[in-house]
């Protein structure tokens, strides 16, 4: 940029026009090229506190994952206005902890935001995820709503099913992007685990992602690649999902998975619900487009 | 307090006038999910101290609605110290004094329509008990809570969102690093929640701004001639304890007539109790000091009412008379369909009887859901709330309506209730179903139906798709038995345009004979 361009620019700026809201490139090439070790991570207990602990330990401590100052997006479940037992969201002292092991990594500062299904307000509060937070008296950690205006038009270079999608400026801003979703029943993709979750970043009209989701939910998988997922199955939803309600629908099973690997996280905890990965139409969508391991048998699955 | 300058009497007035608007815009803006289920606040206490508003809906109920008990306290008050309460308290009354100044009179006939509110109150009163509810459309507070609720909050929300989306996109960050804290502070305060949407926003703010405009004919015009609350409070005002005392014996100056904002002082400086206000605006122009307020004797002569009997009656035969002209409608028989009531809304005569047209219910409403109605329940049904799918759903957890509505014609349901109440049904246009329609996978109204049970399942199915090429699908159909009809799915549709699935009133819990078939058999000839 010369000097009469960098002077028309800043005149143009400050004056408030232009052309257009900014996009946000995102080199495909670049983030293929980082692709994760195929390790899962799983453990049973029934302190969640100390079942975080446990599950990150194999794959080296959240400190592999969290740099000190990094800008740091933990991403729940808080879809829907359910309570913690019914299994709609992830389970509120998963996140704190999760939070609070990201600040004791470092991170600079932590935002926890979800786009939810139900009036947002009613689900941050009856998720539990809005009074965990909370209870964490650290002017780091942030959970907001997120603002309409802050949703950016992203070219999916790689996408198959869709080209452009509207995602959250800040999700796309991390250093470290933690997905934290709770593996439960789904009508249409028939299981809601990692992949899935990313949807929670999207703006505008998210219906049109159920015109063949899976092969979309791989291609936003494309731009939204977490650095560790999370999955949180102490307790899952077996029927009536994604939003449950119903006790009767809820297995306790204790347990949390953790990998960097996006896919293969999502490939192992298929298997909870005696289910196999083929089974999952994002799975298969995301593996055929290099973005994990989703074959059980190239997955080295560690019970800590 | 001989030393020191007197604090003039107007300047209390004043200062209580401001109270009450910012106590009425505080609660206003509390009319909202706050985190809790329940509303803390006692946002509708504007509506339940109205005498005019829980008359005429306990005329219509046939039964003295206790929720609006503390109307009757108004009328005290008003018994001993006039008509304060239009000087005082009432917002709307603040608002058009504040705003005077703003569209000042243009001067002209003094008090020909004076009357008019008289006639007005006994119209809506015989007409609540004979079946035409309609103190709503004239009540101050009904228009107040009403406009701003369906037209102005919106429209300031858009206002500075837009005001502030600009600054964000297109201004540099040194100027973000100020705006973006105001626009915070804003929405943590004073700005709703999200941006709503309502249908007859810019009717009700037409309505809104008639009434301020009429300070154009003279001063305080709505409230000296129209209001039929002002009426209420005027007719038992005339036997107030307090009262202003002028006098003929002054002088001829008349700066307090000219000063009176509700022309209750007539040639002779006699001060009307129907009519003064008590802004105690004439105390302070009079040069004389002759003009007091005081609690008089009962020997005083009451100021005559002067109203035309003729009128009179003639309001009170069409009170008597109009409401039997709805019962000939086909709606009467054939309510519309998609006149979808909140749950809790009682059955329809006695539902609008009772409903204030307050829009508190629509305020309160965290989907967004509830809209005024315009015609589709009849003349009488106007503003009144109901369901528009696709603009907003009922909240499966959410009680709220029922929780500020002020004359119970939405019942307070406990969630359980709530949750078993149905206030309409869903069906399916497989016409326009991607799955059924278009081959084309999708079943976003599933997903989202909230009964623990879903009412909407769906079948697997081998269909042609726009191509010819088989496809497995899935395909949503509907379990009547477990639809409640809060209209998610018709909300959350993801088709551009109408929703392939509708809710209407069928099955509806507050009508018996709303029954849906099902292969059960519930059918006359069935056994």
């Amino acid at each position: 940029m010369d000097r009469r361009e960098f002077l028309r620019q800043i005149s143009l700026w400050s004056a408030g026009i232009t052309l257009g809201v900014p996009g946000f490139r995102i080199t495909g090439e670049a983030v293929a090229a980082e692709r994760p070790e195929a390790v899962v991570s799983q453990a049973t207990g029934k302190d969640y506190v100390a079942l975080v602990t446990k599950v990150l330990d194999p794959l080296g401590g959240m400190g592999k994952f969290v740099r000190p100052g990094d800008k740091v997006v933990i991403k729940p479940n808080i879809g829907w206005d359910r309570n913690p037992e019914q299994a709609a969201n992830t389970h509120p002292l998963i996140v704190k902890t999760l939070v609070e092991q990201a600040l004791a990594a470092g991170a600079g500062e932590i935002k926890v935001f979800d786009r939810t299904c139900n009036e947002e307000r009613r689900c941050y509060v009856n998720s539990g995820i809005k009074d965990a937070l909370d209870r964490i008296k650290d002017k780091k950690v942030t959970y907001f709503h997120p603002d309409p205006r802050k949703f950016i038009p992203v070219d999916i270079k790689r996408g198959k099913a869709v080209s452009r999608l509207e995602i959250y400026k800040d999700a796309l801003e991390a250093d470290t992007y933690i997905n934290v979703p709770i593996a439960k029943h789904h009508g249409l993709s028939r299981l809601t685990m990692g992949i899935k979750n990313s949807m929670g970043v999207l703006g505008g009209r998210r219906g049109n992602m159920h015109h063949d989701l899976g092969q979309k939910l791989a291609d936003l998988a494309t731009v939204i690649r977490p650095k560790l997922t999370v999955i949180d199955a102490t307790r899952i939803l077996l029927r009536n999902g994604p939003q449950g309600g119903d006790l009767d629908d809820v297995k306790v099973l204790d347990t949390l998975i953790a990998s960097a690997d996006p896919v293969a996280a999502d490939a192992y905890t298929t298997t909870l619900f005696d289910l196999i990965p083929e089974d999952i139409e994002s799975t298969v969508a995301a593996y055929k487009m290099g973005l994990g391991e989703m074959n059980l048998d190239a997955i080295r699955i560690i019970s800590a | 307090m001989t030393g020191g300058k007197k604090i003039p009497h107007f300047y209390w007035r004043r200062l209580c006038q401001i109270f009450c608007f910012v106590l009425f815009s505080f609660l206003f803006i509390k009319t909202d999910y706050s985190g809790a289920d329940e509303i803390a606040y006692a946002v509708n206490l504007l509506f339940r101290i109205d005498p005019l508003l829980a008359a005429t809906a306990s005329l219509a109920a046939r039964t003295f609605i206790t929720l609006m008990l503390p109307a009757l306290f108004t009328l005290l008050f008003t018994f001993v110290l006039g008509r304060f309460f239009c000087g005082w308290v009432c917002p709307l009354g603040a608002l058009l004094d504040g705003g005077h100044r703003l569209v000042p009179p243009v001067g002209g006939k003094d008090g020909v329509y004076r009357n008019t509110k008289y006639y007005l109150l006994a119209f809506l009163l015989v007409a609540a008990w004979f079946g035409l509810p309609a103190a709503g459309y004239l009540d101050p507070f009904s228009i107040l809570v009403r406009g701003l609720t369906l037209a102005v909050y919106p429209a300031f929300n858009a206002l500075n969102t837009t005001f502030f989306t600009f600054t964000y996109q297109h201004g540099p960050d040194w100027l973000n690093s100020m705006t973006e804290p105001v626009y915070a502070f804003l929405k943590y305060t004073i700005l709703p929640f999200d941006q709503k949407y309502y249908d007859l926003a810019l009717l009700s703010l037409f309505i809104l701004i008639s009434v301020i405009l009429l300070e154009r004919v003279e001063r305080r015009f709505f409230c000296r001639n129209l209001c039929p609350l002002g009426a209420m409070l005027a007719v038992t005002a005339r036997f107030s304890l307090l009262r202003g005392i002028g006098g003929s014996k002054c002088g001829k100056c008349r700066n307090c007539r000219e000063v009176c904002r509700m022309g209750a002082i007539d040639e002779e400086r006699k001060i009307s109790r129907s009519d003064c206000n008590l802004c105690l605006d004439c105390v302070a122009v009079c040069p004389g000091r002759k003009i007091s307020f005081a609690f008089a004797g009962r020997s005083e002569a009451r100021t005559p009412f002067n109203l035309s009997r003729r009128a009179l009656v003639s309001a009170i035969g069409a009170g008597v008379i109009l409401p039997f002209f709805l019962k000939g409608r086909s709606m009467a028989v054939n309510p519309d369909p998609f006149l979808i009531r909140p749950p809790g809304a009682l059955p329809e005569d006695e539902f609008l009887g009772r409903c204030v047209r307050c829009g508190e219910c629509m305020k309160v409403c965290i989907g967004n859901g509830l809209q005024p109605t315009f015609f589709e329940a009849g003349i009488e049904g106007l503003f009144s709330p109901k369901l528009r799918g696709r603009t907003g759903y009922c909240e499966f957890n959410c009680t709220l309506c029922g929780q500020v509505c002020p004359t119970g014609a939405i019942r307070k349901l406990a969630l359980q209730e709530k949750q078993r109440t149905r206030i309409g049904h869903a069906w399916f246009d497989k016409n326009r179903c991607l799955p059924y329609a278009s081959g084309i996978p999708c079943i976003v109204c599933e997903e989202h139906c909230p009964t623990p049970e879903k009412a909407i399942k769906f079948r697997e199915a081998v269909v042609l798709d726009d191509n010819g090429t088989e496809v497995v699908l899935k395909q949503p159909y509907l379990v009547d038995s477990l639809c409640i009809g809060c209209g998610i799915c018709e909300t959350k549709c993801p088709l551009p345009g109408a929703s392939a699935v509708r809710v209407t009133s069928a099955g509806e819990s507050r009508d018996p004979d709303s029954i849906i078939p099902t292969t059960g058999g519930t059918g006359y000839l069935g056994g």
